[in-house]
């Protein structure tokens, strides 16, 4: 009759908690969507400005294009800084962090008066703002949609769909207040993006009380110490221990650190990440009543050596090195075309109204494919990374295509296939590698990717623009980016063997 | 079509100068041995040379009337022309208002093709403009020489005072050709009034999720004592 009694109530308050979990789920997205918006419209408007900072400090166009390559690649290549920072403060002041260094850094740059101090307030303070902001976001987006990561990632990524208002916006605030004033109401905009940090709640951790009550029934002095996962008698601890040593993950239980309910957040990753995996009957991991009881000093019963600073186990990870091929290649394959469209369309004639109209039209197909592509995914009917591989081949076969298009018509249907098949597997970047790698230690993986990736990033353009003054013709970019898009999904095909390969390791 | 010309082309002369002007006609054009004739408005002009394709004709210019428009005329099965228009260089600077702040610089650039004889900077009051004279106002404008054919005032100290039409003249052998920036100066204020709203509505959001967390935690503390007590039961 106790054990029964306990379990009611604890059963309703799980629930209540999942419908509260749920509801701060949707605040995750919409902090991930408003990031990708102003993240991406900064990127941009950068373009804007650097017309409005050429006419004021001069200076030659390569030193002020300096100032944008540094904003986006930082954006990439700080993320495994990022991603150490998150593990240690949690998500939600890293993205607090973050938003005030975007908004320090608008509110600085309106101070510029050379282009090394515009490169540092605008290029390095904004770049590390945004990759603060972007890994939070989506580790968070990671960690709170469970069962429908696939459709709020897209969902979020929705946002950089809504980017093409900012040019005009920008563009009048530039008439009105010069670059000065619109550099400060922007700051203000980033500023938004504290209160929508906010919303990141940490995850709670799962309370041990559950699998032990289902076990053991013995514990009562469980209640107590929620953070103990095995606070419980030693019913629970076995199986505690058991799970620990089945995974190699080499995350710590908790940090014995004084700390308020921010703590949990680096602690949660494993005591979610493991009872998650281990148990899939549960339910709701992240209830919130017991993420505000870790107000209660945490009890050092089990001290493990706590996380090095600097996660390298990416590295050492075949899986990391699939993904992050598959990450890089694509990433080119994304960018080189859009780049060059509306180049491709003046060269055969068209006006650039028209290559506008293609643009417009990519950008609203790419946002809707990527609905449809993640609303797919999350029906597991198949392994999401056997979505993303087909999208990748039919985004390449439609690049190796691309330069039969000399119409207009046909251009516009190469434009609308490449945007849908783009926003294809872009929707599905986060939730395969959730899928592979799993939710705790996503910062470190995520992180190292972004960093490669990043590095593919930089040299895209250039490597884009050398190949157009080095061929006189835009079709070998299509044809490269194709190229890219058919290599990246190569990796995916060792995928079985790897999976396999980690788990003889494991065993070992 | 005849090649060579979108049917105008514009010539940019500074000085005076001996100019040819040539009207070639395309290989594979309809037009075979037209009539040409080269005019400027109604005057006829006799041509210096004449090829196969291609008719010339040898200008002097050597003061500022003889500039214009020169036009050749192809009369044949149809009647094709093309017009070179002879000016002085055009000055290149910025098209839109210049934004700037009280207290702040204020920079103009003009820019032509050609060096000009001699740059003058003025100040439109009223109807009139007038000349900026650098020896009576040192202390509030600035006139930098980059090149010989670039040209830069610089505005020091702004003041909603300087708000109005700025001219940049720059004077060559055969006339001279102007241009205006129009300077706006705002207060500082103007932007911070967006900002500081913006900034008002952050803070209360902030305020209202802070609360909101308090509330609930302690809504969930007290719930979980009630728990606690009927578990001890």
């Amino acid at each position: 009759e106790e054990p029964e009694a306990p379990e009611a109530p604890s059963a309703g308050k799980s629930r209540g908690g999942a419908a509260a979990a749920g509801g701060w789920a949707w605040g995750v997205v919409f902090h991930f969507f408003l990031v990708n918006v102003l993240v991406m419209g900064t990127l941009k408007t950068f373009g804007i400005f650097f017309v409005a900072f050429r006419e004021e400090i001069g200076g030659s166009s390569e030193q002020l294009s300096w100032i944008g390559s540094i904003m986006s690649s930082l954006r990439f290549l700080g993320a495994p800084l990022v991603a150490v920072v998150c593990q240690r403060l949690g998500e939600r002041p890293t993205s607090i962090l973050g938003a005030g260094l975007v908004a320090g850094g608008c509110l600085l740059s309106t101070q510029a008066t050379s282009i090394p101090f515009l490169c540092f307030s605008m290029g390095f303070l904004l770049g590390m703002g945004f990759a603060c902001l972007y890994q939070a976001a989506a580790v968070m987006t990671a960690k709170r949609c469970r069962a429908r990561l696939a459709f709020c990632n897209a969902l979020a990524r929705s946002g950089m769909g809504l980017t093409f208002l900012m040019a005009p916006f920008t563009q009048l605030l530039i008439e009105f207040y010069g670059w000065q004033g619109t550099l400060l109401i922007f700051g203000g905009i980033m500023l938004n993006l504290v209160p929508s940090s906010m919303l990141l709640w940490p995850a709670s951790p799962r309370p041990p009380r559950e699998p032990a009550e289902n076990q053991d029934q013995g514990c009562s002095t469980a209640k107590k110490d929620p953070e103990t996962p095995g606070g419980c008698s030693a019913g629970s601890t076995p199986r505690e221990f058991q799970l620990r040593s089945a995974q190699e993950a080499p995350s710590t239980e908790r940090l014995a650190m004084p700390h308020g309910r921010d703590v949990s957040g680096p602690a949660n990753p494993s005591a979610l990440g493991r009872p998650q995996k281990a148990t899939p009957e549960s339910s709701s991991s992240e209830t919130s009543p017991e993420a505000k009881r870790s107000h209660k000093p945490l009890p050092a019963t089990k001290k493990e050596p706590s996380q090095p600073l600097l996660d390298f186990s990416p590295l050492k990870d075949p899986v990391f090195f699939i993904f992050t091929w598959s990450f890089l290649f694509s990433h080119l394959a994304y960018f080189v075309p859009f780049f060059h469209l509306v180049a491709r369309a003046r060269t055969l004639g068209m006006s650039s109204r028209d290559g506008s109209y293609l643009i417009a039209v990519a950008g609203i197909t790419e946002v809707l494919s990527q609905l449809l592509s993640g609303w797919l995914a999350d029906h597991n009917w198949t392994k999401k990374y056997h979505l993303h591989v087909t999208y990748l081949l039919l985004c390449g076969a439609t690049n190796l295509l691309g330069p039969l298009a000399t119409t207009f018509p046909l251009l516009l249907a190469y434009t609308v296939a490449f945007a849908a098949f783009c926003g294809g597997f872009m929707a599905l970047v986060l939730p395969v590698l959730v899928d592979l790698v799993g939710v705790e230690k996503l910062h470190s993986y995520l992180g190292f990717a972004a960093f490669f990736a990043g590095t593919a990033a930089m040299g895209g353009p250039p490597l884009a623009g050398w190949l157009y003054d080095y061929t006189q013709t835009y079709v070998c970019s299509f044809l490269f980016a194709g190229a890219c898009a058919l290599i990246s999904p190569i990796s995916f095909f060792f995928e079985p063997s790897a999976q396999k390969w980690k788990l003889k390791k494991a065993n070992l | 079509g005849v090649s060579g010309t979108a049917l105008q082309k514009n010539v940019s002369v500074g000085n005076p100068t001996k100019v040819e002007l040539t009207c070639k006609l395309d290989d594979n054009s309809k037009l075979k041995n037209p009539q040409v004739t080269w005019k400027r408005g109604n005057e006829t002009i006799s041509h210096s040379s004449k090829t196969q394709n291609s008719w010339t004709v040898q200008l002097t210019i050597s003061d500022g009337s003889q500039l214009g428009s020169y036009s050749c005329i192809l009369k044949g099965e149809v009647e094709v022309s093309a017009t070179f228009h002879l000016q002085v260089p055009k000055i290149d600077g910025k098209e839109r208002p210049i934004i700037t702040y009280e207290g702040d610089l204020a920079v103009m650039v003009c820019k032509t093709e050609y060096a000009p004889m001699a740059w003058t900077w003025y100040r439109t009051n009223g109807t009139e403009l007038v000349a900026i004279n650098l020896s009576s106002h040192t202390n509030k404008f600035r006139i930098k020489r980059q090149s010989a054919n670039v040209n830069r005032l610089e505005i020091l100290k702004l003041t909603k005072k300087d708000i109005g039409v700025y001219w940049c003249e720059a004077a060559f052998r055969l006339g001279s050709s102007k241009r205006s920036f129009e300077l706006r100066v705002l207060s500082i204020l103007a932007p911070l009034k967006p900002f500081i709203a913006i900034v008002a509505e952050v803070v209360i959001l902030v305020t209202t999720i802070a609360l909101y967390e308090v509330y609930s935690k302690r809504k969930e503390e007290e719930g979980e004592r009630e728990f606690d007590q009927i578990e001890q039961l």
